[in-house]
């Protein structure tokens, strides 16, 4: 056991997945070392073994096998330990201080590319992003296929272990955009950014805002026809969808597979998300405007109903909407929780059962009940989890504004709406910018 | 652009939000089933110079709409108002009042105040529409409550265009009413209200209302004609004629005013698109055309006369001599003008349709 060796040990000798093994390469006794919980030792060795005989059939001596199979260094532990820990396998020759760096068959630890889990596809490509940042940017690089398109890779974290990666096509991206983002994640390189939090702080944007500077997607398609409309992608190792950037008001409506349509369909489609959002934002606060603050605006008969509906209801109509919203947030939350198994269980006692014994209890009016169903519904029709988060949020504040303002109120909430989102830009580029000139690209 | 820090805002931030709470009384606001939303009122005068109010209000119950009448007296018609919500177990809310019904006997005696107490108090939508009741109140109302087919808000539907109104009743609304007080050459016309002997209601004419007081009454065919001058829809509109009744589906005039020496002159032409519904014996279209040109222009006139004894004009003839008369002389249009005003009425009728027989 000599000195390279033991040192090491001393370093890493605690790791219950830390391999030693000897073995021989081309008569020279050797120790391979490596965590076996990411090298795939038995495929390695057969690789190593097979590359060693080719290489002496032709007679060739062993220092070129060594220049073949990986990096030569000597004496330089440290490196080694590192190396062992990003996942390599140090090849070492007794008795002296020298090893080989090599890169082995790595164990399986990424799931293969997968259909997407949280965006539905209709006719469309059916390939997701996975978790590791390589493979993304291969199936970038493999729709992109342009020699335009520009990676720019970083190391980020306090021991540079965090990759990031920045795409852009040459000539499309907006320049200043880039080179903002590369200055920010250039200057915080020191910054974790293993999660959107962590992200955007280190790309400077502010942590208070409601809306995600961030437009994440799953799908490959959506995020290259992005890239090739002029915005930019960030890929963080270990988050599996492509983070576009700027993100823009119009991408709630708009999803790149819409154009699998015909127009008239595409159109469609879109504005029935647009009529999507406003139902979100609008109904609940009409509803509580409506009932209790400006009945005259109802029609007599639509009043005498609702007035019927809401007989021997004990709440006034702000604490029922809230409670019940509260509810249905508390579903909606406990159904990405749940196993998948006992999650359409629990949804089922949750929306059917429990909505309609609040309203047999007398507890709500069962107008509400069609309104929260409404709500919930309309604000899944918005593209991107992020954003239909963040509508979801909106429509309290609308509501609160409604019941205290009435029909006022929740027009005031949507002009307050409407300057907050036309405040927020990424970069000076403006979150409500519409590409109204027809081409593609740039925004849109 | 700073983006709004909400951190070092935040005391502010929550203060001023919560005084937004605190500044809009919002805890004064009644959910709609604390109030009682009347679709009609009445009004009658007492002795006393009271008011007699009555109030219709449906009332849902149990999957179908009951009516309730109530009512009350007081000085004024907000108090007696107040004195039913006082009594009643949710709050009265003028805002869906669609009828306002007076009395026949107060609409004689003025009802200015009446109509100027609707526009200043804003509780009642001055779209409301104004009828007159040509019967007791109190007995009319009490009919209602007796009737069978009383339901929710049938004495609205009475009234909109898209149920079950018709061209020989007028529309007037309560702000119409207002400008007719106030306007020098504007009068207007109110349907007289009866409760029916098989129907619910029975429009005996229209009340004519000059300066808020009733002065004249005019038949259902003439109130035809006066919804015909205001541009009301005469669709579906039957009329009689000795050998036929034809029905007008559309109508457009022009009107050629003078004015020589305070005699104002009015030549009118009114054309008439109908349809030939019925035919009795030997008729041809051009009987038709005839007769019906001739019923109608000697309706129209003896209308008009009776209008100008009245002075009342609630065809709005005055409006066509407003760039005639001078600012100063136009409030004299209703005495000394318009009791001399010459018409010349002439109808032209253009039969559309003779229907799938062409036998006339």
């Amino acid at each position: 056991m000599d000195r390279f060796i033991n040192e090491i040990k001393a370093e890493l000798g605690n790791n219950g997945d830390f391999h030693l093994q000897r073995d021989y390469l081309a008569d020279a006794a050797v120790m391979l070392l490596g965590f076996n919980t990411l090298i795939d030792f038995i495929k390695t060795r057969t690789v190593l073994h097979k590359h060693a005989e080719s290489i002496l059939l032709q007679n060739q001596p062993s220092e070129d096998l060594w220049g073949a199979i990986g990096e030569l260094m000597e004496g330089d532990v440290l490196k080694a330990i590192s190396s062992i820990y990003e996942g390599k396998l140090i090849i070492h020759f007794e008795n002296t201080s020298r090893f080989i760096i090599m890169e082995p068959v790595p164990a399986m630890l990424d799931r293969s590319i997968d259909s997407p889990t949280n965006e539905n596809v209709i006719q469309g490509a059916l390939d997701s992003f996975t978790e590791g940042i390589d493979i993304n940017i291969g199936i970038v690089r493999k729709l992109v296929n342009s020699d335009e398109i520009r990676i720019d890779s970083f190391s980020a974290g306090r021991s540079r272990k965090n990759k990031l990666s920045l795409l852009y096509i040459d000539g499309q991206a907006d320049i200043e955009l880039v080179n903002s983002i590369r200055n920010h994640i250039e200057k915080n390189i020191q910054m974790e950014a293993y999660n959107l939090q962590g992200l955007a702080k280190m790309l400077g944007f502010p942590s208070w805002n409601a809306i995600s500077k961030f437009n994440t997607t799953e799908l490959p398609h959506h995020a290259v026809q992005n890239l090739r409309k002029g915005k930019v992608i960030l890929f963080v190792d270990r988050l599996p969808f492509a983070l576009i950037l700027p993100s823009l008001f119009w991408d709630m409506f708009a999803a790149e597979n819409d154009r699998n349509f015909p127009l008239p369909i595409m159109l469609a489609i879109r504005l029935i998300r647009i009529i999507g959002i406003l139902i979100t934002l609008i109904t609940p606060g009409l509803y509580v405007a409506l009932v209790s603050v400006n009945p005259e605006v109802l029609q007599i008969q639509l009043a005498l109903s609702v007035a019927q509906s809401r007989e021997g209801v004990p709440y006034p109509a702000l604490a029922e909407i809230i409670f019940m919203l509260l509810i249905l947030e508390l579903i909606l939350e406990a159904s990405v929780r749940l196993p998948k198994s006992i999650g359409p269980t629990i949804t089922m006692v949750g929306g059917i059962i429990l909505g309609q014994a609040a309203v047999e209890a007398k507890l709500v009016s069962n107008l509400l009940i069609i309104i929260l169903a409404a709500t919930t519904i309309a604000n899944s029709t918005i593209v991107g989890f992020q954003n239909s988060v963040s509508i979801r949020l909106f429509k309290y504040a609308i509501v609160i504004l409604g019941a205290i303002f009435g029909i006022l109120g929740l027009v005031a909430g949507l002009v307050f709406l409407s300057a907050y989102l036309a405040s927020l830009n990424t970069y000076g580029k403006s979150y409500l910018y519409l590409n109204v000139k027809g081409n593609e690209n740039n925004g849109g | 652009m700073n983006p709004y820090n909400l951190k070092s805002k935040a005391p502010i931030t929550v203060c001023l939000l919560l005084t937004v709470m605190i500044l809009t009384g919002c805890w004064d606001i009644r959910d709609i089933n604390h109030r009682t939303l009347p679709v009609v009122l009445g009004i009658s005068t007492i002795e006393d110079d009271q008011y007699k109010v009555f109030l219709k209000i449906p009332e849902p119950v149990e999957g179908s709409m009951e009516v309730k009448i109530v009512s009350a007296t007081g000085e004024t018609i907000s108090h007696a108002v107040d004195v039913i919500s006082r009594n009643m177990e949710t709050s009265v809310d003028l805002l869906h009042v669609k009828v306002i019904m007076i009395e026949r006997k107060t609409a004689e005696e003025g009802m200015k105040d009446i109509i100027a107490g609707f526009m200043r108090s804003r509780e009642v939508s001055s779209k409301a529409l104004v009828t007159i009741c040509d019967q007791n109140m109190d007995e009319f109302f009490s009919k209602l409550s007796e009737s069978k087919n009383l339901k929710g808000t049938n004495m609205f539907d009475y009234f909109e265009k898209n149920a079950g109104w018709n061209p020989e009743i007028a529309l007037t609304r309560i702000w119409e009413v207002y400008r007719s007080i106030h306007s020098y050459t504007r009068d207007v016309a109110i349907p007289l209200i009866v409760t029916g002997d098989t129907t619910t209601y029975e429009q005996v004419g229209s009340a004519v209302i000059k300066n808020g007081k009733m002065v004249e009454q005019i038949s259902n065919d003439e109130t035809l004609l006066f919804n015909a001058f205001n541009d009301e829809s005469t669709h579906g509109q039957i009329e009689v004629l000795n050998h036929a009744s034809v029905m007008i589906i559309g109508n457009s005039m022009n009107h050629h005013t003078d004015l020589t020496d305070k005699q104002p002159v009015l030549q009118s032409r009114i054309n008439l698109k109908v349809v030939v519904l019925e035919t009795r014996g030997k008729t041809s279209s051009d009987m038709i055309k005839k007769e019906l040109s001739h019923l109608l222009s000697s309706r129209f006139s003896s209308m008009l006369a009776n209008l100008q004894e009245s002075e009342a004009d609630i065809l709005g003839l005055g409006q066509l001599y407003r760039t005639k008369i001078d600012r100063n002389e136009l409030k004299n249009w209703r005495s000394v003008y318009y009791p001399n005003l010459k018409s010349d009425i002439q109808f032209q009728i253009d039969i559309q349709n003779e229907g799938y027989l062409r036998t006339t």
